[in-house]
């Protein structure tokens, strides 16, 4: 007990030390403080931060120079809180660091880094618990849980990037968490190595122009409804966007690339319900879209429409209980599977078209004669090694060997074990609907020319060889 | 074949000893010229190159021309043909080369020269391996620098694997060609036997796999494991996982395979082709050595 309060002493007198000290230096000297950060605050109860805070009359704006601060914060009361340079809050591996416990608090341009990794008390590096916070263009790094909201309604997180911890997935955090944050604006952030993204019973969220990666899930929302999700970019997470019992919901614009691993979905809906699902680009997931018992009630139906949906292993999979989609006017672009139900089922209470206007199917073999845009033929699905993997899903080992084509040629052939078709689209468009472009396919060109040409190099040079021996 | 003895000229009158490499890569020279003369070879190239570009172009046709990518039909497409066209390709040149030498008395005209009979062997089958592989090479590397020019995407990487991967295959199935050859008596019945086991090991087995995984109810270890005999399958798998990083795309076995091995499975797929590759190969040498007639 004395050694601690010897201890605590010390450290008091220290920080008085450090406290005083600049300012007795800034009376008798003039020079310029240093360009590099420097360690600034004790390890005291109160670093710097803190006792600037603390000093803040409330509607303050605070203002911190460039620096290494570590502290654990706590703002109790509306202040704007502004990082000048570089100031980096480190929580030295231990706890939360910033918790927001005041309404109209603005934290913004900081760099927090290194929580603890205690999951159990869900170490965050930015905990929110009043309504109204800006959370602004700061950098969190090595953390376990990014930024926490809870019950932190009419907040905004914008222009972050959210770094977790190189931890296994299941030991990671949330990268971003709302917990009844009603209206909330998320725009602009990136979060990468974390577990979720996620929405807890939230209304009214717009969550718009982020990217999330190497992530759980890019984005999951729980029991949120109203919310719109625009402009957003989720790659190589384990899923992209999945709805959970969320009502109300617009997904527009997102691109969603090689959501992959055993349950890797670009868009999945659980008894989500009254949800639109335009113009976004899904490519190379495991699952581009994944339906489970959505729309719920059927009181207006899942729409589909002017997706792309390329290269992924099923573009779309139901579950024998998905009914009232409508999907129309997409483009289906070489999935292994275009469709498919798990297990077994049929689509029939789904619509693959609409009056005039079906989808571009790139599997559909008819033609467009009257010149409509619109092929002559019915596209019906109905493969027979399609329908075998989707009950004996171990069967597709088997993909892209010739026992496959084989497979599929007796189904074409023989009428008699054909497959009914799994659905219908009356109307397929023969030509696809705006296709948007991905960048950075070019920087292959060149190497794919310069690898082409070794080879025939190769080929040409050996075949001369083989005739050039002639005496 | 007039051009032989003279071809072989430099063997007999050397003035060092004549060596087994020596031998060796003069018999395989000589097999390469002779290949690419044949029609046999171009026409495999034309077919597999013509093939090859159709596969591109439709998978380009589609919508590759927006740079989505993904394990395209392209790199599917290819690797199908090449499943079917280079094992035909290698077993049938694999399964004439010793029959139809010895149909025509040659066999008998080359080992009166002092060469031994595993050095004849092992020169023809470098030189028919070599002549596989500037197919194979002319094949892909024309898809290659099409789609390049086509704006289609193709990662260069995933090229040289298949190329590669392509020529181990091509190389276990010239083995293989060679045992049916030492067997046979005539080079129609090697022919007719090659021809039956590509048909065999394109479409049997595996259908016959997928019969038995039905109606055994196979485990996911038990299909991976028996897929594995099948050097197609392995051609299809190694490529898959060198080019894709994972073979989830395979399903529960081939999700079951990433994660259980890992980087692993280039030694276990290396390993299945390599025993491909060399047993067929010692054991047609052996054949022909100890008493194959001449």
């Amino acid at each position: 007990m004395a050694t601690r309060l010897v201890i605590t002493g010390v450290i008091g007198v220290a920080a008085l030390g450090a406290l005083i000290g600049p300012a007795i230096g800034a009376g008798s000297s003039d020079h310029a403080p240093p360009a590099a950060p420097i360690e600034r605050g004790a390890s005291g109860p109160l670093g710097e931060i803190g006792r600037r805070l603390r000093d803040a009359a409330p509607g303050a704006v605070v203002e911190i120079p460039a620096g290494v601060y570590r502290e654990h914060l706590r703002i109790d009361k509306p202040v704007r809180l502004i990082a000048v340079g570089a100031a980096i809050i480190d929580g030295g591996g231990s706890g939360d660091i910033v918790e927001i416990t005041a309404p109209d608090v603005t934290l913004k341009g900081f760099t927090v880094r290194n929580t603890g990794i205690d999951l159990d008390k869900e170490n965050a590096a930015i905990r929110v618990t009043a309504p109204r916070a800006t959370i602004e263009a700061n950098t969190l790094d090595d953390i376990l849980f990014g930024i926490d909201l809870r019950e932190a309604p009419d907040s905004r997180v914008t222009g972050n990037r959210i770094g977790g911890k190189p931890l296994d997935i299941a030991r990671r955090g949330d990268g971003l968490r709302l917990w009844r944050c009603d209206r909330t604006l998320v725009e602009g952030n990136t979060i990468h190595s974390g577990r979720d993204a996620i929405l807890w019973y939230s209304t009214g969220v717009v969550v718009r122009d982020n990217r999330g990666h190497d992530c759980r899930y890019g984005l999951h929302l729980m029991f949120s409804d109203e919310v719109t999700i625009i402009g957003n970019e989720f790659s190589r997470n384990s899923v992209g966007i999945y709805l959970m019992y969320s009502t109300g919901i617009e997904i527009v614009g997102n691109r969603l690339l090689r959501n992959r691993g055993p349950s890797g979905y670009g868009v999945g809906l659980k008894e989500a319900d009254r949800f639109s699902v335009r113009d976004n680009l899904i490519v190379g997931n495991r699952a581009g879209v994944y339906i489970d018992g959505s729309p719920f009630t059927e009181a207006r139906p899942g729409e589909f429409s002017a997706n792309t949906i390329a290269y992924n292993d099923a573009g779309f999979i139901f579950l024998p209980s998905a009914r009232g989609n409508e999907v129309v006017g997409n483009n289906l672009i070489d999935n292994i599977a275009q469709v498919s139900v798990s297990g077994r089922g049929s689509l029939e209470a789904n619509r693959f078209w609409k009056g005039e206007r079906g989808n571009f199917w790139s599997d559909y073999t008819g033609y467009d004669q009257d010149h409509d845009g619109v092929g002559d033929f019915v596209h019906e699905s109905y493969t027979l090694f399609e329908n075998l993997m989707d009950r004996r899903p171990s069967l597709r080992l088997f993909l892209f060997s010739p026992a496959q084509q084989a497979v599929e040629f007796v189904g074409r052939a023989l009428p008699a074990i054909r497959p009914e078709p799994l659905f219908t689209d009356e109307v397929p468009l023969m030509r696809p609907v705006a296709l948007p472009a991905l960048a950075g396919a070019r920087a292959t060109r060149v190497g794919s020319l310069l690898s082409g040409a070794a080879l025939v190099l190769a080929g040409a040079g050996l075949i001369a060889l083989g005739g050039g021996v002639r005496r | 074949m007039t051009a032989l003895p003279i071809a072989l000229v430099p063997v007999v009158s050397a003035r060092r000893a004549p060596s087994t490499a020596r031998n060796i890569a003069t018999v395989a020279r000589r097999e390469l010229r002779d290949a690419v003369r044949t029609r046999w070879f171009w026409l495999y190239t034309l077919a597999f190159a013509s093939l090859g570009l159709a596969v591109s172009f439709v998978s380009a046709a589609g919508a590759g021309g927006a740079g989505l990518s993904g394990f395209g039909r392209t790199t599917a497409g290819l690797t199908n043909l090449v499943l079917l066209v280079v094992p035909l390709m290698a077993l049938t040149a694999g399964a004439s080369s010793i029959a139809s030498d010895r149909e025509r008395g040659m066999l008998a005209y080359i080992l009166a020269q002092p060469i031994t009979r595993t050095e004849l062997l092992l020169g023809k089958y470098v030189g028919l391996g070599g002549a596989l592989f500037g197919c194979i090479a002319l094949g892909i590397g024309a898809c290659s620098i099409i789609m390049a020019w086509m704006g289609a995407p193709s990662s260069p990487v995933a090229m040289l694997w298949m190329s590669g991967l392509a020529l181990l295959l091509a190389l276990a199935m010239l083995s293989l060609g060679f045992l049916i050859s030492v067997l046979a008596r005539r080079s129609s019945v090697a022919v007719g036997t090659a021809i039956f086991v590509w048909l065999t090991l394109a479409f049997g087995t595996d259908l016959a796999l997928m019969g038995g995984a039905i109606a055994l109810r196979l485990r996911v270890q038990s299909l991976l494991a028996l897929s594995l005999v099948n050097p197609l399958q392995v051609f299809k798998l190694w490529s898959l996982h060198a080019i894709e990083a994972s073979l989830d795309v395979l399903g529960p076995a081939g999700l079951y395979a990433t994660e259980e091995y890992g980087r692993g499975l280039h030694l276990i797929f290396g390993a299945c082709m390599g025993a491909w590759i060399a047993a067929p190969l010692v054991l047609a040498a052996l054949l022909f050595s100890r008493r194959s007639p001449l």
